[in-house]
């Protein structure tokens, strides 16, 4: 098992971008080769031990073997876990954008909060957020139509607006509260929201299921009753007490289910 | 009652306005010595901006020196100071370009892409969001000649064209005889949907109000209504279920329909999204008759800039060349919010006004970096500017290429001659890039 512990040394208001800092690049690398690891800040290209001291321990054979820690302010520090497919990281400090962006693999846990964009068109693995995300967490690329396909995604403060936009698979587990508009335009997957909602979730949704746990502010026209069910079974579990089952958007024509406890 | 100008020796007829994006074509101007001495078919903000060109005009590029006053210099010395400050900052934003030419705009993304620089425009306050929605799914495209000739039932909504593009609806709208509208207005029904009693909500033959920032649940609600769901409530937005029947029975018995919107639709609550299912509402509407729609752009050419960068680079606006290929990002790469997290080391405007566009945070900012103006007009952003280069007035002083409302491009006419020691934005552009292709080369050497 290789641990790798990266220490913010030195701040700065211009993000870092953090692409070739993944288990699988790093696993079978030396410590030198590890603080030459080229980041992006801005228009340059600068050596990871700039701005971080590293620590490495133990040896891994595979990517899945390797754990990177990160400790600091790293809310200027972007693309965390960006297109990962193995192995572990663990940020204990605030993110910036992009945090487990595409990945495909592994797992990701940010012990802070995370800002936009967190998740976003990932494929796999596991994204553990404890605190709040802000905007567009499991959503697409701007003007992209295919957001989050796969993997799991849990989040144990509040989501910000558009949380899974065009969502096509996967799972995402609120414990907090969420804003405006999740859920647009999904066509498939699993939201679990166990605070408040704010309006508008699930609009122009087409496919996929989205659970309330706590009050929905304001549903869209587009959703219709259908029943009233006692701990009703939902993606493999059962939820306890009485929920009422929407379907919708008609807008679209959509057959989302929206799940929304009395 | 003002006088009609009688004094003047020479008429250029057929120029471009420079203020909206309307781009009034017939524009006369009236010349006397070579000065322009007035104005005809322009509007009334479109005339003034011509007429009171020589009011607080950039005459001399100027440095601010180190009392922090800003000292007239030569073109040498300004351009070599800003090509230095650009090519040593790490996070250079170039921001503007919606009151130039395409010629221009096109000379700015090359120097975006040599430095690593984001390259923004004014979309970024206004109608981005219209944009990405378009990006997301489409666009029931017009021209605003169509509109002329055809339409018969024309809705704004979360616009006020009476008081913003003030010849939009006797130009092409309201107004006009058209082909299949002989009669004008008679043959017209124009419907204003706005939580405001407007001037065009005035004029309109219908003014329904709904509540500020519920745009996305309206249109959502008269998409079911097309589809022929009934509603369970009795208002949606403010608005009775009823009026909002009657208007989906006029949008569905409409020959040609033509939708206008503006900022009260792209930047209320939902934005993108609210352009989003207003988008598909009019493409649904076409299931009935023939629906187009438009956003009500602003500066006469903010949408060449859209229209020239995503030929560039595939994104309309706030790309991010830091990388070497252009990346978009709204809120990551799009100028306010850069500035809001106190990212960019040099900022550049160029033909506009961040000082008066951008909120008070932002521009706190903007004091702490190294700042150029490009431009006509001493301005608020003046104030703030390291630097100064003082340009020309596309479509009076300078020829150039400009995008309408409706993506149609037109040419605008040079009509006199610049300031001695002004010069276009194009020229200023090519000397800039040339000084930061030689210290290119000398770093490589």
């Amino acid at each position: 098992m290789k641990t790798i512990n990266l220490t913010m040394k030195k701040e700065t208001s211009i993000a870092i971008e953090f692409d070739n800092v993944l288990p699988e690049m790093l696993y079978d690398k030396s410590q030198k080769e590890i603080e030459d690891t080229v980041i992006y800040r801005g228009n340059k290209e600068e050596k990871l031990s700039d701005y971080f001291d590293i620590e490495v321990s133990g040896e891994s054979e595979n990517s899945d073997d390797c754990t990177i820690v990160i400790n600091g302010d790293l809310s200027r520090v972007k693309r965390i876990g960006y297109y990962m497919s193995g192995g572990k990281i663990i940020a204990n400090g605030n993110v910036d954008f992009h945090v487990g962006a595409r990945m495909s693999g592994g797992h990701i846990i940010v012990n802070g909060d995370a800002e936009s964009y967190a998740g976003r068109e990932m494929t796999g693995g596991i994204l553990e957020i404890n605190g709040n995300v802000k905007e567009f967490c499991g959503a697409s690329y701007a003007g992209e139509w295919r957001g989050m396909s796969g993997g799991r995604i849990v989040i144990r403060g509040n989501a910000g607006k558009q949380l899974a936009d065009y969502m096509l698979n996967g799972e995402i587990h609120v414990n907090g509260n969420c804003d405006i508009l999740a859920g647009v335009h999904m066509s498939g997957g699993f939201i679990q929201i166990d605070g408040n909602v704010n309006q508008w979730i699930g609009g122009q949704m087409k496919k996929g299921t989205i659970v309330i746990n706590g009050n929905l502010e304001q549903i869209l026209p587009g959703f219709k009753l259908q029943e009233i069910i006692h701990n009703p079974f939902i993606n493999g579990k059962y939820f306890i007490g009485k929920y009422h089952l929407y379907s919708g958007d008609k807008g679209v024509k959509g057959k989302g289910n929206l799940w929304i406890k009395e | 009652m003002e006088k009609p100008i009688t004094d003047y020796d020479e008429v250029v007829r057929n120029c471009s306005c420079s203020y909206c994006g309307n781009n009034c074509d017939d524009i006369t101007y009236l010349l006397k010595d070579k000065e322009i001495v007035g104005v005809r078919h322009a509007c009334r903000i479109g005339a003034s901006k011509i007429i009171n060109d020589k009011d607080q005009r950039l005459l001399n590029p100027m440095v601010r020196n180190s009392e922090g006053i800003l000292e007239e210099t030569t073109w040498d010395i300004a351009l070599d100071k800003t090509a230095e400050l650009l090519y040593n900052s790490v996070r250079p934003v170039l921001y503007g370009w919606g009151e130039t030419s395409v010629e221009a705009i096109k000379k700015g993304i090359k120097i975006a892409e040599i430095t690593g620089s984001v390259i923004d425009n004014q979309s970024t306050i206004c109608h981005g969001s219209s944009i990405q929605a378009f990006q997301n799914v489409g666009h029931p495209v017009m021209t605003l000649g169509e509109v002329k000739n055809r339409a018969d039932v024309i809705i704004y909504v979360g616009t006020n064209p009476m008081d913003d593009h003030p010849r939009h609806l006797s130009r092409y709208t309201t107004f006009p005889e058209g082909f299949f509208r002989r009669n004008g207005r008679k043959d017209r029904t124009i419907i204003t949907l706005d939580p405001k009693y407007t001037n065009t909500a005035k004029v309109s033959d219908e003014w329904i109000q709904f509540n500020m920032n519920e745009d996305y649940l309206l249109f959502n609600a008269l998409r079911m209504l097309l589809k022929g769901e009934k509603l369970d409530e009795k208002e949606i937005a403010g608005v009775p279920i009823e009026r909002l029947e009657n208007l989906v029975e006029t949008m569905k018995n409409a020959e040609y329909g033509a939708l206008f919107f503006g900022l009260g639709v792209s930047q209320t609550l939902a934005k993108q999204k609210n352009v989003d299912v207003l988008i598909q509402l009019v493409e649904d509407l076409n299931n009935y008759s023939k629906w187009s729609m438009l956003p009500m752009r602003g500066f006469f050419n903010v949408s060449g800039f859209n229209i020239a960068l995503t030929s560039e680079t595939g994104y309309p606006y706030g790309v991010d060349f830091s990388r070497g290929y252009p990346r978009f990002m709204v809120g990551e790469t799009t100028t306010i919010d850069l500035l809001n997290r106190r990212e960019p080391d040099f900022f550049m405007a160029v033909s506009a006004d961040p000082g008066v566009q951008f909120p008070g945070y932002t521009i706190q900012h903007l004091v702490n970096i190294p700042t150029i103006q490009i431009d006509t007009h001493w301005g608020p952003y003046t104030e703030l500017s390291d630097i100064v280069l003082p340009s020309t007035r596309v479509g009076v002083e300078t020829e150039g290429t400009a995008y309408r409302m409706d993506s149609i491009p037109l040419f605008m006419k040079k009509v006199i001659d610049k300031p001695e020691n002004c010069h276009s934005d194009e020229w200023i552009l090519t000397r800039l890039y040339e000084r930061l292709e030689q210290l290119k080369q000398m770093e490589d050497e």
